[in-house]
């Protein structure tokens, strides 16, 4: 087999696993799990006590972040703004939402990686660090 | 619940990437390590030296000098095996064609599908 041979047949493999990725995450897409997952994300973001809540977080996490010290007081105040926003309906109804979407995912990722005979997400996930490693 | 067509889908991924030259160098690899006496038995080695010296530091058990350069130095070996180094060499590539797909996988989701897919893991 030439380097032509080589080079083309390998072009061929890589597109035609490009090809069922991308009709994968359109299929995913269209999942009940998915779709319920993406609007209850929605609605988290919309909600205007969520929004309240997440910008006192942030002022005490930033005023942490400004003023080390003692953060006792921050620290409790983070502690109950936490619970208060994970009490809201939006935000349990949001949870469960991503429970299943991630459950569903964890079953799409376990058919990929028997049949590709190497775990496919652990080693498909990018390193945080930016090298490349 | 899982839908046939869905499992089809990701089973064809999955083929495609088995397929793939990377995929297939790290089999070959991988299955070279295996067989070879002296390769897995220094894996293997070295597994159960890091489980017993994590399970003794959970432990609250200072850990020796002596035992952490024991440690190292068997770790050494496993790195310098020219069959572990060949198996790794392979999986760097395998993890380079992984990402790539997918990138093409997240397009249409416009989320990553490893972070929700290792959700549960973490």
């Amino acid at each position: 087999m030439n380097i032509q041979t080589l080079t083309s047949t390998s072009t061929e493999l890589k597109t035609g696993a490009e090809q069922a990725a991308r009709e994968l995450g359109e299929l995913l897409l269209h999942t009940p799990e998915y779709e319920l997952f993406l609007k209850t994300l929605d609605a988290v973001n919309n909600n205007l006590e969520v929004q309240k809540i997440s910008a006192e977080i942030r002022s005490h996490q930033n005023a942490m972040r400004w003023s080390p010290g003692d953060t006792g007081e921050h620290d409790a105040a983070l502690t109950r703004l936490e619970i208060e926003l994970e009490v809201i309906q939006a935000v349990q109804e949001y949870r469960l939402a991503e429970e299943a979407a991630c459950r569903l995912f964890a079953e799409v990722d376990s058919i990929i990686s028997q049949a590709a005979g190497v775990p496919f997400a652990t080693n498909a996930k990018r390193s945080g660090c930016g090298c490349g490693g | 619940m899982i839908t046939e067509e869905l499992q089809n889908c990701a089973r064809d991924l999955g083929e495609a990437l088995r397929s793939s030259a990377s995929v297939q160098s790290y089999l070959k690899a991988q299955a070279g390590c295996e067989a070879d006496p002296e390769a897995s038995d220094l894996e293997k080695r070295l597994q159960v030296l890091y489980q017993e010296l994590v399970g003794r530091q959970q432990r609250g058990v200072e850990l020796q000098r002596s035992e952490i350069d024991a440690y190292n130095v068997l770790k050494s070996q496993v790195h310098h095996n020219p069959l572990i180094q060949e198996r790794d060499a392979a999986l760097s590539l395998v993890k380079q064609t992984f990402t790539d797909i997918a990138d093409d996988l997240n397009f249409p989701l416009g989320v990553e599908f490893t972070t929700l897919a290792l959700a549960s893991n973490t």
